[in-house]
């Protein structure tokens, strides 16, 4: 493999990988919505991933693509995991504001406001819901179309 | 018949309770009622063993030859199972230490350096002593095993219970069987943890809780002295075994009562080390026998069960001191000081003891003191330091054994019978409602306050006649008065020789004690207990059965049980004074027929054993009682007309004392608190001598405690603490830092791997 040909190929896939790490990495530190951190999160991870391929094919070496392949797949179940903590924590809060689980700090640190969130009763939840399939069911009067609070 | 030698059977007699404790534990619950099956089976197979070794032993001692004394030849069997410990010279001894007195310990031969070893091999040995102690020990055992069926039916301890008498059975039986000062130390510990277990039975009662506390520490004092006394017996003689042994290379080495030992003169220590062991033993022998001023346990002992204090506490285990004193005979008898000491604590705890039991109320505690009082007599016997006062000591354990389980199996049954009620006060007449108990236990109080034909007569006037030949020795035949001529211990083997007495500190100024005139006050002493003896013992017996039949709210008639342990049932259908011999209280027949079986030797064992001479003859081919400081003492059998007349007639007078004070009568204090004065309060109040060890031991230890409880609590929690606080402050710094704001926290993990990364670049560059 020629190398002088593909070290200028590394050098812009580092610079690429190391864009999405920063990216990624200021996402992480500015954002306060909970899915967004995960992207950027994610981000990171896809920019180290692209640093590795670029490392890996620049030394002819197929470990770093496999090293790759598993961590996307790990991603995969990671992102699962993460969601179902996102919802959860969602459900408990009624937001995605990741300043809403500042009252897990200790007991005796003051509270860090920047601005008051909005009651939650003052802005109605709606969510969307998907098409019915098949035989539409009976109506129940009694069962909530969507929750009042979630 | 290799399977049916003595050495087996001695082997059993010990197993065979052990088994069957075991099996309770592991079975007592499966067998529910039937719990008390393997004890029972296991203590009555030992108890056959027991009598036929016995047997064997009386037929290799050989029938007695009229009334004279004559040399014994000594018996003894010993059957070793295995070594315990044994540590090659163990022990060098520095020059000039008693232990070095050639006469005194052996020497290993050949290894050219004075140097012993240490073993102590598993060995049961077989004499007319162990035998006796073993029969009376089993068959008392059974007997009260089979009342503890009647009598804690229904308990919810009931398979404990039976483990633990068996246990008991067993660890008594290795105790007299013993051939080792260490394991008699072992078994003295295993007798009075189950003594302690015993007491304690009803755990949950606090009164009970705290008398097994108190049994144990008190006993704890003794075992001490007993340790102290083994320590030094195997500094002294170098070895701790009571029978002679082979060593390795062929040579015999003497035990400490060993017959080769025994044979020689001057085998034994006198002087301060002689005397400082004897006093030890003596001691553990106050401590295990209740004697003056060890003496406080007993009496509370008396909230464990009944039948475990007529086992433990009256037939048994409190005769371990009078075993372990008449055991260790030859050591005293170099000790004429140690010997005397003996006699006194005996004499005045037998007063002291039977002054207490004239003002006690609770039925059970005039029976404690009572037998404390009867041991002081053994011990009182046990000082003459002669033939006829150590045979008469285990004549009167044994005569004591019977009558006394049977008083105790008695109160036991009138205590059953009247829901768990034992103040005398409350109850009388119930001769009419307990026919067969009031029978035997007029028995057993007959026996003890020593009436004419019953077992406690002839025993005691073989103690007062021991007592008198020390007094009066010229009384009592040319041999005692030739001894008295010469100074009366001139018979006793002391002969210091000139290597010995440079090693021991001049003796002990106890030895000034033995003097005639000594002797006489203890005869006299003696002689009051005696009365004094009758008068409580009929004060008892008149106040429980005679006068007009009165039961305790609570009592239930019929036979049926109640709840004994919390002191009270409740299928009360009994009321004061309206029963009139109507109804029966008379306890169950598994609880009557111990009774009555008990009965029989209380009455007719003393005349038996003491017209034949049968026991003090087969006692006195015991190795111990062979020796010649001790044989040499021997006099004929005579039976003391003015002796028992003295006896009979103190005797008399206690009981007429009594059937004036109570008989017919209910009114029990005024009459006797009027007599009496302030000594009533002196004698209610037990000498005050809980009061005196509270103020002596028990406070100043609680001080203590209370100090050491405060610089704990203070000083040592305060340091720790302290210690503790640092992390505390740390952390109270750093834990502004936890805001609860993932970006800070993200922000701080960046600016760690910034350092980190900043760090790794300078090393890389420089």
């Amino acid at each position: 493999m020629n190398t002088m040909q593909s070290l200028p190929l590394l050098q812009n896939a580092l610079t690429v990988g190391a864009i999405l790490f920063s990216l990624g990495l200021v996402g992480i530190l500015t954002r306060r919505n909970l899915i967004v951190m995960f992207l950027a999160a994610e981000m990171m991870l896809q920019g180290i991933s692209v640093s590795l391929v670029a490392w890996s094919r620049y030394h002819g070496d197929w470990g770093g693509h496999v090293l790759v392949i598993f961590v996307l797949t790990v991603a995969a179940c990671e992102a699962a995991v993460a969601l179902v903590f996102v919802l959860q924590a969602f459900s408990r809060t009624g937001r995605l504001d990741a300043a809403a689980w500042q009252s897990l700090r200790e007991a005796n640190v003051g509270r860090t406001i920047d601005h008051e969130l909005p009651a939650i009763d003052t802005v109605p939840l709606r969510f969307p819901t998907l098409a019915p399939a098949g035989v539409l069911p009976p109506a129940d009067e009694n069962e909530p179309l969507q929750r009042e609070h979630v | 018949m290799q399977e049916f030698s003595p050495s087996t059977l001695l082997v059993l007699v010990p197993l065979l309770p052990l088994v069957g404790a075991i099996l309770t534990v592991l079975l007592g619950r499966t067998l529910g009622a039937k719990a008390h099956l393997p004890a029972m089976a296991g203590i009555a197979a030992a108890a056959v063993v027991a009598i036929a070794l016995l047997v064997v032993t009386a037929r290799d001692v050989g029938p007695a030859h009229g009334a004279h004394a004559e040399a014994v030849r000594p018996v003894e069997m010993i059957s070793t199972l295995w070594n315990w410990a044994s540590f090659d010279a163990a022990y060098t001894p520095p020059a000039g230490s008693p232990a070095t007195d050639a006469r005194l310990t052996p020497h290993d031969l050949g290894a050219g350096k004075d140097v012993r070893s240490f073993s102590i091999p598993v060995a049961l040995r077989l004499d007319p002593l162990t035998a006796t102690m073993l029969t009376i020990i089993t068959c008392v055992g059974l007997l009260v095993a089979i009342y503890s069926v009647g009598y804690m039916h229904n308990d919810p301890g009931y398979p404990r219970f039976f483990a633990l008498v068996a246990m008991f059975v067993f660890s008594m039986s290795m105790l007299v069987a013993a051939s080792n000062f260490l394991l008699v130390y072992v078994f003295w510990e295993a007798v009075g943890a189950c003594s302690y277990l015993l007491i304690g039975f009803w755990f949950t009662k606090p009164e009970a809780a705290r008398a097994a506390k108190k049994a144990f520490l008190v006993n704890r004092v003794g075992d001490f002295g007993l340790a102290i006394a083994v320590f030094l017996l195997w500094m002294t003689y170098g070895t701790l075994d009571f029978h002679d042994t082979i060593s390795s290379n062929g040579v015999i080495m003497p035990g400490i009562l060993g017959q080769t030992r025994l044979a020689d003169a001057a085998g034994y220590a006198g002087g301060a080390v002689g005397t400082a062991i004897c006093l030890l033993l003596l001691l553990a022998a106050c401590g295990k026998s209740a004697q003056l001023p060890l003496h406080v346990w007993l009496p509370d002992a008396m909230e464990g069960p009944t039948p475990a204090s007529a086992l433990i506490h009256a037939a048994t285990m409190v005769t371990a001191g009078i075993y372990l004193i008449t055991r260790s005979a030859p050591l005293f008898s170099a000790c004429p000081g140690a010997l005397t000491m003996v006699s006194i604590v005996g004499a005045t705890t037998a007063l002291i003891a039977a002054l207490i039991g004239t003002v006690q109320n609770d039925l059970k505690r005039v029976l404690a003191y009572s037998t404390i009082s009867q041991l002081g007599y053994m011990f009182a016997s046990l000082g003459t330091g002669t033939l006829l006062g150590f045979t008469a000591a285990i004549f009167h354990l044994l005569t004591h054994a019977c009558f006394k389980a049977l008083l105790f199996l008695g109160a036991g049954s009138v205590m059953h019978a009247m829901g768990g009620v034992i103040d005398m006060r409350r109850f009388g007449g119930l001769r009419r409602v307990m026919p067969i108990t009031a029978a035997t236990f007029f028995v057993g109080a007959a026996a003890l306050a020593g009436v004419a034909p019953f077992a406690g007569f002839f025993s005691k006037d073989e103690i007062l006649a021991a007592l008198h030949s020390k007094g009066w020795p010229s009384a009592h035949g040319d041999h005692h008065a030739a001894a008295a001529a010469d100074g009366p211990f001139q018979l006793i083997a002391f002969s210091p020789d000139a290597a010995h007495a440079t090693v021991t500190a001049p003796a002990v100024g106890l030895d000034a004690l033995d003097r005639p005139e000594t002797w006489q006050i203890l005869f006299w002493m003696s002689l009051v207990t005696a009365g004094l003896t009758a008068f409580y013992t009929f004060r008892a017996v008149f106040m429980t059965f005679t006068g007009p039949t009165r039961v305790p709210e609570g009592a239930h008639g019929h036979g049926g049980h109640g709840d004994h342990g919390d002191g009270g049932g409740h299928d009360s259908h009994g009321s004061h004074g309206s029963h009139g011999g109507h109804e029966s209280y008379e306890s169950p027949p598994a609880m009557t027929w111990p009774l009555m079986i008990l009965a029989i030797p209380s009455a007719l064992v003393g005349w038996l054993l003491f017209s034949t001479n049968w026991l003090a003859h087969f006692l006195s081919a015991t190795p111990s009682l062979t020796a010649p400081a001790v044989a040499a003492t021997a006099t004929p059998h005579v039976f003391h007309m003015n002796l028992a007349i003295q006896g009979t007639l103190a005797a008399a007078i206690g009981i007429v004392v009594a059937a004036i004070g109570h008989l017919g009568r209910r009114s029990d204090g005024p009459q006797l608190e009027r007599f009496l004065g302030p000594l009533q309060t002196l004698f209610a109040n037990k000498f005050y001598f809980d009061q005196i060890y509270s103020a002596l031991i028990v406070k100043p230890l609680e001080g203590l405690a209370l100090v050491a409880a405060l610089f704990d609590r203070h000083v040592i929690d305060g340091t720790v603490d302290a210690i503790a606080g640092i992390p505390v402050a740390l952390g109270s710094i750093v834990r502004r830092s936890q805001s609860g704001l993932l970006q800070r926290y993200a922000l701080v993990g960046v600016m760690g791997v910034l350092a980190i990364v900043v760090l790794l670049t300078w090393q890389l560059r420089g």
